[in-house]
């Protein structure tokens, strides 16, 4: 059977009514569940727990506050936080021009690549400058500031501190490349496909 | 938005989409296998509908419009799942027989769909619009491919099918 003899049935049941009963005025009460909604609720989720963290740290040093709110490190932590949650706010609207489907279907793949793309990059090399201020910090804050937690620490070789952060470094290179491309780089890499398949 | 304003615009979406829920349906039916799978991907193509409808403006024909949405949700908002592990369920349709039509023609409409099932997710859509009738200038305005690059991809997809269902 060829193609142009399934048009003909295609067209006969298209002019037959539906057998379900969709309810349409329910379903556009529903939230998405596509992939842009699910990106857009980690991002979500993210901003919230970033800015519950640094008051859930008041709340645990609410015994000794006075020197909670003295030391360098908190205060490091809660600017970490609102810039992280920031970021996150920031992401979830750049993802959400993606639920702007009305475009044709090769401009509305190579955008969604490109928004990815950004992402993808720009959570990695955030991760990396996060790791790189928290070795800074463990080296530089015991001449700011005592930290008792710091002395054993600072106690060993600068041989085994700094193979240590190497050694973070390293093992961050290779688990952020893992788990972004379970994140990002899969999804882009159909997407990639798909717009292959278009030229 | 106010609730009055609202409440129009859901009666004329409710309305726009009534005339236009069976193509939804046949666009479920080629991307999707199960009834459940279908069902979902009905779902999600409505929300999306709803959710641009405030951006159209009527520039272009409702059925352009919602040949985009219901494709780029197909295409590229559907999250993969493993269809391999899913029997082909055929779509349940009134009458799709005539009493007339032999068991053999429907054995092979039915072997050409799952043959169209195999193919990937953007030969999908071009079947689909050439299955809806439409020109391939029409088909460039929804997709964004070149003519070209459809008629090719138009002659190719027929080869594959041809061999598919040998």
């Amino acid at each position: 059977m060829e193609l142009f003899e399934l048009k003909q049935q295609w067209k006969k049941t298209g002019s037959l009514p539906t057998t379900h009963n969709h309810n349409i005025m329910e379903m556009i009460r529903h939230n998405s569940n596509g992939p842009v909604a699910v990106l857009k609720q980690s991002y979500r989720r993210q901003a919230a727990i970033m800015l519950v963290l640094p008051i859930a740290m008041t709340l645990i040093n609410l015994s000794n506050i006075g020197s909670a709110l003295s030391s360098v490190l908190f205060w490091t932590y809660v600017a970490f936080c609102v810039a992280v949650a920031i970021y996150a706010g920031y992401n979830y609207r750049v993802v959400a021009t993606l639920d702007e489907t009305d475009s044709m279907v090769k401009q509305h793949l190579e955008k969604t690549i490109a928004v990815l793309e950004t992402r993808m990059r720009q959570n990695v090399t955030g991760v990396k400058i996060a790791l790189l201020i928290f070795i800074v910090l463990t080296e530089v804050l015991p001449y700011i500031q005592h930290f008792p937690t710091l002395d054993y620490w600072h106690g060993l070789s600068p041989f085994i501190r700094f193979g240590a952060y190497a050694l973070l470094i390293l093992s961050q290179h290779f688990s952020l490349r893992r788990m972004s491309y379970l994140k990002f780089g899969q999804h882009i890499e159909r997407l990639k496909e798909l717009v292959r398949q278009m030229e | 938005m106010n609730t009055v304003e609202n409440k129009e615009a859901e009666r004329q979406f409710e309305a726009h989409l009534r005339e236009h829920e069976r193509l939804i349906e046949k666009i479920c039916s080629i991307y999707v296998f199960t009834e459940a799978d279908r069902q979902d991907l009905f779902q999600e193509i409505v929300i999306q509908l709803w959710k641009a409808y405030p951006r159209f403006k009527g520039e272009s024909s409702f059925g352009t419009y919602l040949y985009r949405i219901a494709l780029n949700t197909a295409i590229a908002g559907l999250r993969k799942k493993k269809d391999f592990i899913r029997p082909y369920e055929p779509e349940k349709l009134p009458h799709q027989a005539d009493d007339n039509d032999s068991a053999i023609a429907e054995e092979q409409h039915q072997l050409l769909y799952r043959s169209i099932g195999k193919l990937n997710e953007v030969e999908k859509a071009i079947v689909l619009l050439y299955l809806e009738d439409k020109s391939y200038r029409e088909m460039e305005t929804i997709l964004g491919m070149t003519e070209g690059a459809l008629r090719v991809k138009m002659s190719r997809i027929k080869d594959k099918l041809r061999q598919l269902t040998k």
